[in-house]
């Protein structure tokens, strides 16, 4: 990634993400996103929590060859990850020795501001509020809607069009037919970055 | 004050049983008689206890596109497409279901709880015992639920030994379905007339339950254990009454009685409209696919959506507070979106003053105008053309001296349109008119204090909207035969309600 | 991020305090980013990993680490109480060994103590001088208030409720840590030195 002579807030990947430069990535190595994600100032993911079963590639990897062959943070396209937020691969004991195992999300998945996401799979098109935690190893499936404030235990599986709240979260309702657009995130993908575009009517 | 948040509610006619069987074609001639006259049955208040069921955001509702009419969550019909667990997420077919309850019987989902419960996380207060390996809920000895199903079974043989035609014998499964569902239900109404004959052979004696095995248990009066537990315990070892509510088995007292709780299962459904009975949302069936086969949802197939903005001309109108100053006007943006891929005439009309003990004062600037078609939802296309828009949007707003014109909208977009209503808040001060203006006969006013969400600004409107569109699917017949671009004329007329703000109650 | 991005990590650079004078055992794991301010001595006993990103401020009394606890990013270990009472006790922060304090913890100073083997959830809020017992869990996001003292082995939901959990794993949950941070020294480049010079 070469600097830009002007610099901006953000950097700006050839596959277009947008990457706040105040943003905290540690181990960028471990980490794969899809294009078009906004990771804004102060989110923090990390990537350096990778599976230590294949024991060569840690620290001493050449980043250069073959990445995301130990991908500890996968994420999608069109992903928005707001102010504060942490990704962080869930770790746990596993046939007697402790390993990370990696933290997925898909598309347009929203991850509100100060929230902390140890979750082992995010579908697609979810939205995460803000202050939320989702514990560790849980599974979220796609239309899901975790409102703010929410804590959602460790394990737990929440199926497609679920609203969850609550500490600890459980569902409260169901995606209506006509809410499956709102979890689009292309238009708020333009509104951020270097050259933002106001959301349209 | 907690913040506000504009929004847009609206009815669905299903509050009226009469609307709700009307077809498109009259539609129009009453839709313009509510208008015209003031007709008290259809002057709508959204403060009114009855519109808390009637009124949806926009998501919620779906359009029947045979009815041409707007369908609520509180009005279709459901159907059950798919039964699953939320936990492994398997199908739970309905056989199943009937013997093993409403609940997942999957022994993993079983263990998730259990893992749960461990870690401390959930609510319950029950205590996995030191060694992890859980009993398995089927095997707990004497549970209500096996002592119900040995008594059931014990009486149902006792009825069919008794008399094996008769309607008791279906008491666990009513059977309706079955071919001698109707055999029994006369025979319950007759009076035992049909086989009366053969009821007087048998008199065999009937006899109540009698050992554990029959589901028979002595009631235990004895309860110095429990209230020893209670003493040893204290306050922390009872269960809650909700944790008593949700367990499986019940007479949870204490908090070691509590077990983890099977899932509730979950369902797929599809839904109909009410009254023409067709499908108008119907989700694939399988648990993992999340698409849908059929969702006319109301905001992708007919109602324009609303949003709220207030529209920053007038000095001190859009104060720091948030909080609309009462009587002193203020101007809101409304601006229309149009989902349909033909040009829609919307007609507006609001009461010139709110309903309720606090009356504002309303005025559409432009209740009449057209929006243009939802242009092809190509993402390509709208991304090379935006630019252009854009540039044409700046001019036009640099020519004209921008200000909110009786009759003219404020602006417009590819498929939106935005409009400028003008407020006069009401002021909150709740004090009795003067004596000179009390009139003989004049109602007992209403001077309690200020209830809740009173002083929230909320506009009845109410929306009428014309298109044309090609003739509808289901005569495909007839539109084959018909020449193809033959446009029918369609209609749609509701009542939504708006809330702007909160009025300041200084 | 392109596979030509040669950079491990992108971390911006923080405002930080005057350097704290630390003492810390040899074989901790602390990284390169952690930030550890104030005027008062901080401990890192043995074994103990702290993470990127991870905030000790001793500005307001020592802050005492002991024996393989794991001390994750974003926390706050020492941070100023809006209580402006003195406090009695030399110490800030005092953190026993197998403690877990995971991501987004604010501890506050002023003789507060965490117990043996404790685990505090993520966003987890400690108010000053508050003393957890041994092995207590608190659930994300629990609130603790000033100077409350809890009971070992109390399980503190964020929702008010609590309970005891008297299971006693105390041998399996130390090993599962140990097991954590033979792990962690391996993934965390540590950098001792950046701090004692």
């Amino acid at each position: 990634m070469s600097r830009k002579p002007v610099k901006g807030e953000y950097i700006e990947t050839d596959t277009g993400n947008k990457v706040a430069r105040k943003a905290v990535l540690v181990g960028t190595q471990h980490i794969m996103l899809g294009g078009k994600t906004v990771i804004q100032a102060d989110a923090m993911i990390r990537g350096d929590l990778a599976r230590t079963s294949q024991p060569s590639s840690t620290s001493g990897a050449a980043p250069g060859a073959a990445p995301g062959s130990n991908t500890a943070v996968a994420i999608g396209r069109y992903c928005f990850l707001s102010k504060g937020c942490c990704l962080r691969p869930p770790g746990r004991i596993y046939k007697g020795s402790f390993t990370y195992l990696p933290l997925r999300l898909g598309d347009h998945v929203f991850v509100g501001e100060g929230t902390v996401v140890q979750a082992a799979t995010v579908g697609s098109h979810v939205h995460i509020g803000q202050n939320v935690v989702i514990g560790e190893f849980a599974i979220i499936k796609d239309y899901v809607r975790v409102l703010d404030g929410a804590v959602v235990p460790p394990n737990m599986v929440i199926p497609s069009f679920s609203i969850v709240a609550g500490q600890p979260a459980r569902v409260v309702g169901e995606v209506p037919e006509g809410g499956h657009e709102a979890f689009e995130l292309r238009e708020l993908y333009k509104t951020v970055g270097n050259n933002p575009q106001p959301l349209p009517v | 004050m907690a913040s506000f948040t504009p929004y847009t509610y609206i009815q669905c006619p299903c509050h009226d049983s009469a609307v709700q069987g009307r077809t498109a074609d009259d539609a129009s001639p009453t839709v313009s008689h509510e208008l015209d006259e003031d007709d008290d049955d259809h002057a709508f208040d959204p403060r009114a206890h009855r519109s808390t069921f009637s009124l949806y955001p926009l998501e919620y509702l779906l359009y029947c596109d045979v009815c041409h009419q707007i369908r609520c969550p509180r009005c279709v019909s459901e159907e059950l497409v798919t039964i699953y667990c939320p936990n492994c997420l398997f199908e739970v077919g309905s056989s199943s279901l009937k013997t093993e309850g409403n609940r997942s019987t999957n022994p993993r989902a079983f263990f998730a709880q259990l893992q749960k419960l461990r870690y401390g996380e959930d609510q319950s207060k029950h205590v996995v015992s030191g060694d992890t390996s859980p009993t398995k809920p089927d095997s707990i000895p004497d549970t209500n639920k096996a002592r119900f199903a040995a008594l059931k079974s014990f009486y149902g043989s006792q009825t069919i030994n008794a008399n094996p035609s008769a309607g008791l014998s279906g008491l666990g499964d009513y059977g309706l379905s079955s071919p001698g569902a109707l055999t029994r239900i006369m025979s319950i109404y007759s009076g035992n007339n049909m086989n009366g004959l053969k009821q007087k052979n048998k008199h065999a004696i009937m006899r109540e339950a009698d050992s554990t095995n029959e589901g028979f248990r002595l009631v235990d009066l004895d309860e110095s254990s429990a209230i020893s537990q209670l003493r040893r315990d204290g306050w922390d070892g009872t269960a809650t009454s909700a944790q008593g509510k949700t367990q499986v088995e019940e007479g949870a007292q204490f908090a070691d009685q509590l077990w983890p709780i099977p899932y509730l299962l979950r369902t797929k459904r599809s839904k109909r409209c009410p009254v023409c009975r067709h499908i108008i949302s119907k989700p694939e069936p399988k648990v993992s696919n999340t698409r849908w086969r059929i969702r006319l949802a109301a905001n992708n197939n007919a109602i324009p959506t609303i949003s709220i903005k207030p529209l920053n001309l007038l000095p001190g109108s859009g104060s720091g507070s948030g909080l609309l100053n009462p009587l002193r006007p203020a101007q809101f943006l409304l601006t229309f979106k149009n989902p349909l891929f033909d040009d829609v005439k919307v007609t507006l009309a609001t009461p010139a003053t709110t309903p309720g003990r606090f009356a504002s004062r309303v005025t559409v600037l432009c209740p009449e105008f057209s929006i243009d078609a939802n242009p092809d939802n190509d993402m390509y296309l709208d991304d090379v053309l935006k630019d252009g828009e854009k540039e044409r949007q700046r001019q036009r707003g640099d020519e004209g001296i921008h200000q909110a014109e009786a009759g003219k909208i404020w602006d417009r977009g590819r498929n939106w349109v935005s409009i400028v209503v003008e407020v006069v808040p009401a002021s909150l001060r709740i004090e009795p008119p003067p004596a000179l203006l009390r009139k003989e006969g004049d109602p007992e006013q209403d001077l309690s204090p200020l209830r809740e969400d009173e002083d929230v600004l909320e506009i009845p409107m109410f929306v009428r909207l014309e298109w044309e569109s090609e003739a509808s699917h289901d005569q495909v017949g007839a539109a084959t035969t018909r020449d193809k671009d033959a446009k029918e004329k369609r209609e749609l007329a509701y009542w939504c309600a708006i809330g702007i703000g909160r009025i300041s109650q200084e | 991020m392109s596979s030509s991005n040669k950079r491990q990590s992108i971390l911006p650079r923080i405002q930080s305090g005057p350097k704290a004078p630390v003492n810390f055992s040899s074989s901790i794991t602390i990284a390169d980013s952690a930030q550890l301010t104030g005027n008062h001595t901080i401990n890192i006993s043995s074994e103990s990993v702290v993470h990127p990103r991870a905030k000790l401020d001793s500005a307001n009394g020592r802050i005492t680490i002991g024996r393989r606890c794991i001390v994750h990013e974003r926390t706050n270990i020492g941070a100023v109480s809006a209580d402006p009472t003195p406090s009695e006790s030399r110490d800030g922060v005092v953190v026993s060994d197998y403690a877990t304090v995971e991501v987004g913890v604010v501890i506050e100073s002023g003789g507060t103590v965490i117990g043996e083997g404790c685990h505090v959830g993520v966003g987890s809020r400690i108010g000053k001088g508050a003393q957890l017992g041994k092995h207590c869990v608190l659930t994300p996001k629990s609130v603790i208030r000033p100077g409350e003292v809890v009971p070992d082995f109390t399980v503190v939901y964020s929702n008010g409720t609590r309970r005891l959990d008297k299971r006693g794993m105390i041998d399996l949950k130390n090993k599962a840590q140990a097991r954590q941070i033979e792990v962690l020294r391996k993934l965390i480049p540590s950098n001792p030195a950046k701090f004692q010079s």
